[in-house]
């Protein structure tokens, strides 16, 4: 008996957490279908028996009651923007430091390659405030542009990390023998290395967009008023209206629904590149 | 197992993730095309503010009054004194200790549960990494909010159907910090497991299949080889999400705003707070920096203690 049973067992804690994560995702969905009356009525779980299911808050959406399509775009080009940019450079330099040797005073690839990730490590809160004076000074405060880069400098460290382990994994021989063709090493990088390397620079750049689009702390303090990104709208709304849960759903359905996606899509990229950096 | 090694915590090991051995003997010209434009720009967006940081931690600059003077220590000095910033700090600590085991200890049950089915291991997969895919912003209003509402949340309506009474999970302080880390556990478990699980694909089977010979219970070969040759993940994975602990501040910005009182506030938070609603920026770069100098002296110590065991994993 106890042997016949013991295949079951894993699927107990399984089964369990996946409970623990549908569940809250399920309340918020019914609850985005929810009337204020439904709510007041008691708690509720299945739409058409407990309650019937309306569209109000969606409609509120739709007609700009809280404004969804600004953050939306603003939250969609800070991302793309920065982690663009950060798998461009990042991808550059990763490349640079898996098959050259630098010597920076008595610091080495290694040493390098700490240097750059122990700036994604460092407490954001401790550079948050030097760029609002920078920011201020250049006229960057609440604008996409400003957000854009601020996250491609937030970025770039953990790109250069994940792909100077994803070009070091490259066998070398394709680009030595570009190299002794005649071809320059750019050359050699876009031609060979990168179209290698592309499933390494998809893997960072989603994850980055992914990171980049659920930022909080920059988004809240650079970006308050007209390039508000989608988590800063969700927090104030968390104060301001907090009892109005239907609303609140289906905002927060709507940031969560792009990079959901994502995830379940390319979900072998995204795993990749989170264990890129910690596990070979 | 020589290659699996904790670059996270890159402390100069030689060799780890570089070509080691087929290195290209002399440095090029073009070596620096490839690096130097990335190293620009994180010395201009991320060791530039971070000086400048440090610079306004010495002036009493304020965004309500005009005019910055230089008061040399005096903020570090109202520091010392800060009440707020102690009991931040402890909270802070807190979570992130709490938070963290949680999230590990649970993150490798799921690891290795998922490891010994056949069936459903990519539904498992997919459903774990939701989670992680939402704004904290988001997933402080989905867990902390409305689960845990009070009055209207699913979780003290079916606590008071089991007749186990309602739960002040925000209004009490003592409750309080405990819904946040539930609220980060929900969402970062899924990380520790992506980690985790990968570590465990990665070791080697002979090991295990000779302990097997020799008859050693499953407990035995988990605490005797699973757990000493996942060290290295367990290092990196650990480190990874304390750091990440430490600079707090979506979730309980959107769970408890920091209440009731300061039982929730956190460094980050009070380091917004200060900045946002007081215009204080030198004493809320100073507040930022002794969490930079915290999050250091942590680092350092802990890859110091972990790294024996880290190199007995090899």
């Amino acid at each position: 008996m106890v042997k016949r049973l013991r295949p079951i067992v894993p699927y107990i804690p399984l089964t369990i957490w996946s409970v623990v994560i549908l569940f809250p995702l399920y309340w918020m969905v019914i609850t985005s279908f929810k009337q204020p009356i439904d709510i007041n009525r008691g708690i509720s779980y299945v739409p058409w028996v407990d309650f019937s299911p309306s569209l109000h808050a969606w409609q509120d959406l739709a007609v700009g009651t809280v404004p969804v399509v600004g953050p939306l775009r603003n939250s969609l080009l800070a991302a793309a923007i920065s982690s663009l940019a950060a798998v461009v450079l990042g991808g550059m330099a990763g490349y640079g430091l898996a098959r050259f040797s630098y010597k920076w005073g008595p610091w080495r690839n290694q040493e390098i390659a700490f240097w750059f990730i122990s700036q994604r490590m460092l407490p954001p809160a401790a550079a948050i405030l030097a760029f609002m004076v920078m920011f201020r000074y250049l006229h960057l405060l609440d604008s996409v542009a400003g957000l854009a880069i601020a996250y491609t400098g937030f970025n770039l460290p953990f790109a250069i990390w994940i792909m100077r382990d994803f070009f070091a994994a490259l066998p070398r021989e394709l680009e030595e023998a570009s190299l002794v063709e005649g071809a320059t090493w750019w050359t050699t990088f876009i031609r060979i290395a990168v179209p290698l390397a592309m499933p390494g620079l998809a893997a960072t750049g989603i994850l980055l967009f992914i990171f980049s689009w659920n930022e909080y702390l920059f988004a809240s303090l650079l970006a308050f008023e007209s390039a508000k990104t989608m988590p800063v709208t969700i927090a104030g709304m968390a104060t301001a209206i907090g009892t109005k849960w239907w609303l609140m759903s289906a905002l927060a359905i709507v940031s969560m629904t792009p990079t959901v996606l994502l995830g379940l899509l390319l979900e072998r990229y995204i795993v990749r590149g989170l264990t890129a950096g910690a596990i070979k | 197992m020589a290659r699996q090694t904790s670059p996270m915590l890159a402390t100069p090991v030689p060799g780890i993730g570089t070509a080691a051995g087929h290195r290209v003997a002399r440095t090029k010209p073009v070596a620096g095309f490839f690096v130097n434009p990335a190293a620009i720009v994180v010395v201009l967006l991320s060791i530039f503010p971070f000086v400048l940081s440090l610079a306004m931690t010495f002036s009493n600059w304020n965004l309500l009054y005009t005019g910055a003077q230089f008061i040399g220590l005096d903020n570090w000095q109202r520091l010392l004194g800060d009440a707020t910033f102690r009991r931040s700090v402890t909270n802070t600590l807190w979570m992130t200790a709490a938070g963290t085991v949680i999230q590990y200890a649970i993150g490798l049950g799921l690891a290795l549960s998922v490891l010994r089915i056949r069936r459903g291991q990519r539904f498992f997969r997919l459903v774990f990494l939701l989670p992680m895919m939402i704004s904290p912003a988001a997933v402080g209003y989905i867990i902390g909010r409305m689960q845990f509402s009070e009055t209207q949340g699913p979780i003290n309506d079916i606590l008071r159907h089991l007749e186990l009474g309602a739960v002040p999970w925000i209004s009490n302080p003592a409750m309080a910090p405990w819904t946040i880390v539930i609220a980060d556990v929900w969402q970062w478990t899924s990380f520790m497991f992506v980690l985790l699980l990968a570590g465990l694909q990665s070791l080697p089977e002979e090991p295990f299949e000779a302990a097997q010979v020799d008859g050693a219970s499953s407990w035995q070969i988990f605490v005797q080889l699973t757990l000493p040759m996942l060290m290295p993940v367990t290092v990196t994975a650990v480190l990874i999400r304390s750091l990440e602990l430490f600079k707090l501040i979506d979730l309980v910005r959107v769970i408890t705003a920091g209440g009731p009182g300061t039982a929730t506030q956190t460094v980050t938070l009070y380091v917004y707070d200060l900045a946002l609603n007081r215009g204080d920026m030198g004493y809320g770069a100073t507040v930022a920096y002794a969490l930079l100098i915290l999050v250091t002296i942590y680092a350092l110590i802990y890859l110091g203690v972990t790294r024996r065991s880290v190199e007995n994993a090899r």
